[in-house]
């Protein structure tokens, strides 16, 4: 259910599929989202997309490139460009679940959201209920190919580690790192690459 | 009684199995740590209607991948995470060889059950394993219970308790029926406790009573009382403790067992040795090929008083004739092979051959008493007879008794079975041949002559049977090993002894490793005919605790000459 109240909009739809979406902001908006954040996309039908944000990417335009190539650029071009410019800056989203009717689900979503919907970012109390479902949404992650896969878990874990602590739930983290290894431990190298990331974490 | 309710075994299970099967032996993945369960540890698994008995006989370690398990996780990574990670990635396999199966039925609960017992036969028994248990069947170490269906439950009597397992420490049982009706082995070497082993099977024999025991105790072991090489105190020997049963022999007259005085002593006569026991001693008296042909043509021409015509005759006697020239004297050796027809060097050689027999001194020509017949009658009445050979001990003389006298048991027995196969009247007594230093008589070269291997082939149909007692099995003729039945085992270490003791045993090939891993002195291995699987166990120690739990059963002894009147009968009453 989305309570729009709380969360704070970060941004809308550009396109998307079943297994991610891209939404734009502006860069005003560039403040709140973080590599690795637990968001949510709400949809007309009442269910909630839930995602990770893999990637937040800035792309050029003719008049930027022209300008970076020139000798100086003045103060204002700079601030006209970064806060007037019409091209957005996409968040990229990996969709780790939907809920519908308060029933979180860690599978795909039926639909996409569509166009134009609303992103939010989740704050604690919804991290809290989507990582408390159990742990079989971390598949989605260990699906992605060409994206770093232990960046985007050390950042999502550490997230999670300490809504779960603060909840009282010191254990979900033991759990987490054991579910990972039992999915990874058939591929060493990504086990020993995703193991060297979080153990800057203890 | 609730069949399944016996099969409750509460202990935690130790693993799973994922594989292997009859041929090879099952893997089960622990799931506990490995140090908690060792190689010959007596496992169940459950599975269907089945309980299937196994013995694990190899621990492996093992790892998701190989990287795994050759760097040190909790370096490389964090501490914690480096656990996690040995927890998920690293674990052992055991090796499990099964043995037996037994139907347990479906739940008790559920109406089937009804139905399988109806149809259950009576004191149904575990039999050899035919099948697998399923992938993931729970594996648990056995529990008492399971022991002792296996193995059967102290009673006393012949199902005697020779030590327990290794690492819960449950009763094992040996069934001495089964026990005596096949040759058995006993085996180590030395240094293993094989003479403590033999003693304490030798008193449950006699406790038993089922059998009678024939030991011929080369080294004053087995009769008299000795020291217990772990504590230094002295244990008691089998007569002292079974004064009654016991007789004690010493071969040739004054022969003693120390402190204790011999029941009767054994001489033979010149007139017990035959041709057969002669040839017998070919190897140690260097005899040469034509000593058969001499000994048949002394029985041809003195019949049963052979060996003292033999030995009366002169060597390279000469007289002289009516005419003044040489010839044979009339009593020497010469004279009679001419007239025999033999080679005269070949008599000649025989003649100073076997003049070593007749110097032995147990060796006479009309003994005090017939030592031989008694040790006979002694043991066809049941009493076991233990015999000493004193300062005898050579070679030659330790052949030439114990031939002798096993064969005038294997006719003796032979001719009591034949005829009670034909008036059913009186069923000769079991008996066992107790025979230490077994590679002597049973070797290759000698075991086509010996009576020994007969009887270890053939005789179990007379009643008679052999323990043999050795510390270099791979001497003794394998045919003979094949054809014992249980064989108790200490740590062997030579390759080929652990070979011989394994001999005729199908698919045993998983144990060898536990042979030759047995603490010393204080575990065997139990396989073969006689048992129905394979057990590793830590011995019951033979000291004096040992003999009050034999005795405890048994009223007390009389401590006065009054008290043994009244136990006979004789009272005070005057009424004889």
């Amino acid at each position: 259910m989305s309570d729009s109240s709380r969360s704070i909009p970060i941004g809308k739809l550009l396109r998307a599929d079943n297994s991610q979406f891209v939404a734009g902001c502006r860069v005003r908006e560039l403040e709140t989202p973080a590599f690795g954040s637990l968001v949510r996309a709400s949809l007309e039908d009442q269910t909630d997309v839930y995602g990770l944000i893999t990637n937040i990417s800035i792309n050029d335009d003719g008049l930027v490139r022209q300008l970076v190539s020139g000798v100086s650029i003045p103060g204002e071009y700079t601030a006209d460009n970064r806060y007037n410019r019409n091209l957005p800056v996409e968040i990229h989203v990996l969709t780790i679940g939907f809920s519908r009717d308060g029933q979180i689900h860690h599978q795909l979503p039926p639909r996409p959201p569509l166009s134009l919907d609303q992103l939010f970012l989740c704050d604690s109390e919804e991290v809290a209920r989507f990582t408390s479902h159990g742990y079989s949404y971390l598949r989605h992650i260990l699906r992605l190919v060409d994206q770093p896969v232990e960046e985007l878990l050390v950042a999502h874990l550490s997230q999670a580690r300490r809504v779960q602590d603060s909840v009282g739930r010191p254990d979900w983290y033991e759990a987490a790192c054991q579910r990972l290894i039992v999915l990874l431990r058939d591929d060493y190298p990504r086990l020993t690459q995703v193991l060297d990331a979080l153990s800057e974490l203890e | 009684m609730e069949q399944r309710a016996d099969f409750s075994n509460d202990n935690p299970p130790i693993g799973f199995v994922t594989g292997g099967g009859l041929e090879a032996n099952l893997q089960v993945k622990l799931t506990v740590p490995a140090q908690t369960v060792q190689e010959g540890a007596f496992v169940v698994m459950d599975s269907g209607t089945w309980r299937f008995y196994g013995l694990v006989t190899d621990l492996q370690l093992a790892a998701v991948d190989p990287n795994y398990a050759s760097q040190l996780n909790s370096e490389r990574f964090s501490p914690r995470l480096g656990q996690y990670l040995n927890q998920n990635t690293l674990y052992t396999n055991l090796a499990v060889m099964p043995a037996l199966m037994l139907d347990r039925g479906p739940d008790p609960t559920t109406p089937e059950y009804a139905t399988w017992l109806q149809n259950r036969p009576e004191n149904a028994k575990p039999i050899t394993v035919k099948t697998v248990p399923d992938h993931h069947a729970p594996v648990k170490l056995a529990d008492a219970a399971d022991i002792a269906q296996i193995f059967g439950t102290e009673d006393g009597k012949t199902i005697f308790r020779v030590g327990e397992t290794r690492e819960q420490g449950h009763a094992v049982c040996l069934n001495l029926e089964k026990f005596v009706q096949r040759s058995s082995g006993i085996f180590g070497t030395t240094g293993s406790g094989k003479s403590f082993l033999a003693r304490m099977i030798l008193a449950g024999l006699i406790h038993a009573n089922n059998a009678s025991t024939l030991i011929f105790d080369m080294h004053n072991e087995y009769g008299p009382p000795s020291t217990s090489s772990d504590t230094g105190k002295p244990v008691s020997g089998l007569k002292e403790q079974f004064t009654a049963r016991v007789r004690l022999v010493g071969l040739g007259a004054g022969t003693d067992f120390g402190a204790l005085h011999a029941d009767f002593n054994l001489e033979i006569a010149y007139k017990d040795l035959t041709p057969e026991d002669v040839l017998q001693l070919g190897q140690s008296l260097n005899l040469k090929e034509t000593t058969a042909t001499t000994l048949d043509a002394l029985q041809n021409s003195f019949g049963e008083d052979w060996f003292t015509a033999f030995m009366q005759m002169r060597g390279k006697a000469t007289e002289e004739d009516e005419d003044g020239k040489r010839r044979p004297a009339a009593d020497s050796v010469e004279a009679w092979a001419n007239e025999a027809g033999v080679h005269v060097g070949a008599a000649e050689g025989l003649r100073s051959k076997l003049s070593r027999l007749m110097n032995r001194p147990y060796l006479v020509d009309s003994p005090a008493s017939n030592g031989l017949a008694e040790i006979i009658n002694n043991l066809q009445e049941g009493r076991h007879v233990v015999l000493s050979f004193g300062r005898y001990d050579s070679e030659l003389d330790y052949l030439l008794v114990t031939n002798l006298i096993t064969r005038k048991i294997r006719d003796t027995w032979e001719a009591a079975t034949s005829q009670f196969h034909k008036d059913k009247k009186k069923e000769p007594r079991p008996l066992v041949v107790v025979v230490e230093e077994a590679h002597k008589l049973l070797n290759r070269e000698m075991a086509s002559q010996t009576i020994f291997s007969t009887i270890a082939r053939e005789m179990r149909k007379y009643y008679v049977t052999l323990l043999i007692i050795d510390q270099r099995p791979s001497q003794i003729y394998d045919e003979v090993m094949s054809q014992l039945g249980t064989r108790i085992s200490g740590a062997l270490g030579d390759e080929d002894d652990i070979n011989a003791v394994l001999s005729g045993l199908a698919g045993r090939n998983a144990l060898r490793g536990m042979l030759a891993k047995l603490q010393p002195k204080e575990e065997v291995l139990m396989l073969g005919w006689g048992v129905p699987m394979p057990i590793p166990i830590r011995s019951r120690r033979y000291d004096e605790k040992f003999w009050q739990e034999i005795h405890k059963d048994e009223v007390a002894k009389p401590a006065t000459t009054a008290e043994y009147n009244k136990r006979l009968g004789f009272g005070d009453d005057d009424t004889d």
